[in-house]
């Protein structure tokens, strides 16, 4: 691996997270039954993981600047509103589902992709920092992927998709790690004031995604309690989680 | 000032600030629906706003006692719901004029301001500053949920006055946990990991299952949504300025 020119390194590691992210599916391999019920809580679960990784984003972006990261947030929030307004003019399919189904799945999609952008940038910029922690770095990144996976493929295969197509749209996610790394990596002084606003973006986009579509989709079809319980205790598993990487 | 005579005044003031809540109500002769969804989430973003700020404490210590505390506080008000009977408790209606009503919602209202007087004591026993930034955010989240409480009891007879003071004492239980958990942490710092967790844990449990639920079907997801998170990010950013 040595030999390789450190461009082609940070874009294959970056690579390499992205690709866990697709072992977010498995789990899915186990779940036959697909009810609204079955919804409703693979919904609360994906709201938990969301939160509690944009709690993590939250403080890695208020170090670098706080205002920053809450402009940041604030711009995440309008673009998941436009994006659901343009979907929402539109009639949309997808795969199976339509409507408001499919515009849930598309959404999903749409949010943890371009939260992966700034991901991707803060893969990079770490990087520039020097090559000797990047395997660790790595080993991090894609493990956190691993709940980014499970909360894109809770909202996917109880509406119907394959696991594969789980996968598949789970690493399709993350795609933007390894573009964007390679940029961040090679202009990190020119790219960190912006971070800030990026991991901000990420953060405010799921929050406003977990509010405006998965909890009230949940609260619809579970019991309160339960929804309740999934969502907390995903958030306190997700942010310890991320504590320990 | 003596810290406990600072924590008894910081949280004294956030639960007199919800004598403030019946004020939107005054001259109104039915309370809109949409009002109250807006002020069920102007509650839950504080609510997880402070939730955050507390995990970001945590974070700075023992991380694996605070995730049990979390558990326990989930626990803790998942136990208390099931044991009084509120599980299913709509906080929210205005037509109800059962007797039990009355009562489950004061009681409800009383164990949600317990919680965040263990939230407030927590912060207070991390850094008396820091305490002081969760108090007030507590006090501004104590209005819009003592005008839902308000609206209830006024909808039952009870005089936007009284309304006011019933508000205030259902919330006195905040002051009470605040200060002791603030003295007990102090002369108990072990036990401050664990404190944290349990605040943070019951904060978001509470907002999922007191606060959400009912105001998506009042208000529609949209709005709840954007008065949520905007209201998150303003304590964030405030937590952010200040810290």
């Amino acid at each position: 691996m040595n030999q390789l020119h450190p461009v082609v390194l940070v874009f294959l590691y970056g690579l390499v997270t992205a690709l866990a992210t697709g072992l977010g599916a498995l789990p899915f391999l186990f779940v036959r039954t697909i009810s609204p019920r079955v919804i409703a809580y693979a919904n609360a679960i994906a709201s938990g993981l969301m939160l509690g990784a944009s709690f993590g984003l939250v403080s890695e972006g208020t170090r670098y600047g706080a205002w920053q990261t809450i402009v940041g947030a604030n711009l995440g929030v309008v673009f998941i509103l436009l994006t659901q307004r343009y979907l929402q003019r539109h009639d949309v399919e997808f795969g199976d589902a339509k409507d408001a189904s499919a515009r849930r799945m598309l959404l999903m999609i749409v949010v943890m992709t371009v939260h992966s952008f700034s991901e991707g940038v803060a893969v990079g910029a770490s990087f520039g920092g020097g090559m000797t922690l990047a395997a660790v770095i790595t080993i991090a990144i894609a493990v956190h992927n691993i709940p980014e996976g499970l909360a894109i493929s809770a909202v996917m295969r109880p509406r119907g998709s394959s696991v594969a197509a789980c996968a598949g749209w789970s690493i399709f996610s993350s795609l933007p790690q390894p573009v964007m790394a390679v940029p961040a990596f090679l202009f990190v002084e020119a790219v960190t004031p912006a971070l800030p606003y990026g991991i901000g973006f990420a953060a405010g986009a799921m929050v406003f995604m977990v509010l405006v579509e998965l909890l009230p989709e949940a609260f619809e079809a579970g019991q309160r309690q339960t929804v309740g319980l999934l969502v907390s205790l995903t958030v306190v598993g997700m942010v310890l989680f991320q504590t320990f990487l | 000032m003596d810290p406990t005579l600072y924590v008894l005044t910081y949280a004294s003031f956030a639960a007199a600030a919800s004598a403030l809540g019946p004020l939107p109500l005054v001259g109104q002769k039915s309370v809109p629906r949409t009002m109250i969804g807006w002020a069920n989430a102007l509650a839950a973003g504080a609510m997880l706003g402070a939730a955050y700020v507390l995990s970001e404490i945590a974070l700075t210590g023992d991380a694996l006692p605070a995730a049990i505390g979390a558990v326990v506080g989930i626990g803790f008000i998942y136990g208390t719901h099931r044991a009084s009977d509120t599980m299913d408790l709509d906080l929210n209606r205005l037509s109800d004029t059962r007797p039990e009503y009355g009562y489950q919602v004061v009681l409800v209202n009383t164990l949600h301001s317990a919680t965040e007087g263990v939230a407030i004591g927590i912060a207070m026993a991390s850094n008396l500053g820091f305490g002081a930034f969760v108090a007030v955010a507590i006090a501004f989240h104590n209005v819009p949920e003592a005008t839902i409480l308000s609206a209830v009891l006024h909808s039952r007879g009870v005089r936007l006055r009284s309304a006011a003071g019933i508000a205030v004492v259902t919330n006195v239980s905040q002051i009470l946990l605040a200060v002791v958990v603030h003295s007990v942490v102090t002369a108990a710092p072990g036990l401050a990991p664990g404190a944290l967790g349990f605040a943070i844990g019951a904060l978001t449990y509470l907002v999922m299952v007191e606060l959400l639920p009912e105001s998506y079907k009042e208000a529609g997801p949209t709005s709840i949504a954007l008065v949520t998170s905007i209201t998150m990010g303003v304590l964030v950013l405030a937590n952010g300025v200040a810290g």
